[in-house]
């Protein structure tokens, strides 16, 4: 017994895995996660390396930073790492307010609740490529609906370029997101409401506290761990958005609503430009663990207290 | 005077809860009702709303124009083929994590978590490299492994709570009639789990059915389009210049959406229970 506990650490371990205790546990979790890091992980080191070189569809070389350098002048990708982090805010901030409000309204014990249960999975069952069917359904210039609304409601006789001004397509792109994650957000935070202690709400209410009292200094503070979380997901997941901005305006008009995704699409899959796409990859990758530590600090916190 | 005050409450709160709903539904109704309408009608200036002489003349031009049913036996296919795999993989090492102690255990569900935060993007130059020079590309399998690998980290951690909440004296009791950790697993702890691994599987089918960039860019042939990448191939209309194929792309959406539409009104519960999983537990 002695001797086994005095063989080397290493040949231990070994036997630790070979060991039929063991074994089985590994054999079991092996393939999942071989098979997710096979398609995330490797890929985000082959796209460091790829970025460092000038690959296209027939080849290239190393080329060390030479992309980067140019992506620092590179005024498109300028561009568009503005309007990503633009839409990445405005988003998740009217995402999270608006379904606040949203699932704030659903809780005062309403009727129709098996109504308004379906019609808010519905614009998350929709695909974002489908959203952007919706959207520019609605958003269609010249006798489109909303156009048509708004004339009818004596908003002027122009009709708004929803999608070929670069302004204006912008906040239609913004819209359309928004419409598409709020009742997300809204389920969530109907179930953190759900959890929440009523004791504490009663205390406040026998203490004399208003409606508006009540949500705002007792409800709102305990949620803060649930709208940490909710801008957490939304801001990763927005800022890294491609699939409904390239059904509704293919990033345009010009480059007006290219996220960093399409860009680094466009360079990647359109011009086969494999080193400079993988570049653009990159400041996607950073800007999207940059987002998620920053949430996930302010979430931690917000635990903590 | 407080039951007036009551009642100009409530119908405020209804007011704005129409309000609200409406907002939510108008562009996907309307997107129905734009595919029940005819060229001429959808050429109206201005616009019906409702369509005066409603026609269900678009679908089957379109089920013809996109080869309806090979799409959709590609997109059952892949969505069903990669929730499943992802299911029961995730649930094997769900199994491992919450009963097993081994070396690499917390850095392997640590980066099986941190991998959710990796952009889809970035992923894809490399995959549809290594696929190019794999012959993958336009191939099932090559689809439905990308998207199993994808679906991986929820299928494991949702399964993981609903196998956490199971007592270990189960495993033991199995463990002493002889019981392997697989025999375990599929007989004893899935069937209970039941829920939670139903719950796993639709929203990664729910996900693969509406996924887009990865088909749309590891996929060209007809023979493993799915619905989203067929949405923008409206064919032209006989004597159809200058006018608008709204109708077309609405009866294009409506086929992507249709078919959900049962599963969403018969799973709302746990749709709701699996959305919301994350934020209950906190």
């Amino acid at each position: 017994m002695a001797r086994a506990r005095a063989t080397p650490p290493a040949q231990s371990r070994l036997q630790d895995i070979f060991s039929s205790r063991y074994a089985v546990f590994y054999v079991l979790v092996v393939p999942a996660f071989l098979l997710r890091m096979v398609y995330s992980i490797i890929p985000i080191i082959q796209t460091v390396l790829i970025s460092f070189t000038n690959r296209t569809i027939l080849g290239g070389q190393y080329v060390g930073l030479r992309n980067y350098e140019v992506l620092a002048r590179d005024a498109t990708l300028i561009g568009s790492l503005g309007w990503t982090l633009l839409y990445t805010g405005v988003s998740a901030v009217a995402e999270t307010v608006i379904g606040l409000g949203i699932a704030v309204l659903l809780m005062q014990n309403l009727r129709l609740r098996w109504l308004s249960n379906f019609i808010m999975l519905l614009p998350w069952v929709v695909a974002p490529m489908l959203a952007a069917v919706a959207f520019q359904i609605l958003f269609f210039e010249d006798g489109g609906i909303l156009n048509a609304i708004l004339q009818e409601l004596g908003f002027g006789n122009a009709a708004v370029r929803w999608l070929s001004d670069a302004k204006t397509a912008r906040f239609s792109v913004i819209v359309m997101t928004v419409w598409k994650n709020v009742s997300w957000v809204a389920l969530i935070f109907m179930a953190a409401i759900g959890s929440l202690s009523k004791e504490v709400l009663e205390a406040a209410a026998v203490d004399g506290a208003n409606t508006l009292q009540r949500f705002w200094y007792v409800t709102l503070p305990l949620l803060k761990p649930a709208i940490y979380l909710v801008l957490l997901l939304r801001a990763m997941a927005e800022v890294q958005t491609f699939e409904q901005i390239y059904g509704l305006t293919r990033g345009g008009p010009g480059s007006a609503t290219k996220t960093l995704a399409l860009y680094a699409f466009e360079r990647f899959f359109q011009q086969f430009r494999y080193g400079y796409g993988s570049a653009v990859n990159m400041v996607l990758l950073v800007m999207t663990i940059a987002i998620g530590s920053v949430f996930a600090w302010l979430l931690y916190r917000s635990r903590e207290i | 005077m407080i039951h007036q005050r009551r009642r100009l409450r409530n119908a405020m709160l209804y007011a704005l809860l129409a309000v609200v709903l409406l907002g939510l539904v108008f562009p996907v109704l309307f997107m129905a009702f734009t595919s029940l309408k005819s060229v001429n009608e959808v050429n109206l200036i201005p616009p019906t709303i409702i369509p005066r002489y409603p026609t269900l003349e678009n679908y089957p031009f379109m089920a013809r124009a996109w080869d309806f049913w090979l799409t959709l036996r590609n997109t059952v296919l892949l969505a069903g083929g990669s929730g499943l795999g992802a299911t029961v993989l995730g649930a094997m090492a769900a199994y491992a994590f919450s009963r097993g102690t081994f070396r690499g255990r917390t850095l392997m569900y640590g980066l099986l978590v941190a991998s959710m935060a990796v952009p889809a993007m970035v992923t894809l130059g490399p995959i549809f490299i290594a696929y190019l020079q794999l012959n993958l590309l336009d191939t099932h399998i090559g689809l439905i492994l990308v998207f199993t690998a994808g679906g991986m980290p929820l299928a494991t951690l949702l399964q993981f709570a609903y196998f956490n909440a199971i007592p270990r004296e189960l495993d033991d009791a199995a463990a002493i009639d002889g019981a392997g950790r697989f025999t375990t697993l599929f007989r004893i702890i899935m069937p209970i789990a039941m829920p939670g691994v139903f719950v796993s599987f639709l929203l990664l089918f729910i996900a693969g059915w509406n996924e887009f960039l990865f088909v749309f860019t590891l996929s060209t042939s007809p023979d493993t389009q799915v619905l989203t990448t067929k949405l923008y191939t409206i064919p032209p209309r006989e004597a159809d210049y200058q006018s608008s194929n709204l109708d077309l792309v609405a009866t294009a959406g409506m086929f992507v959406l249709l078919p959900l539409v049962p599963l969403l009104m018969l799973t709302q519960r746990q749709l709701v229970e699996g959305i919301t999983f994350g934020a209950v537990q906190g």
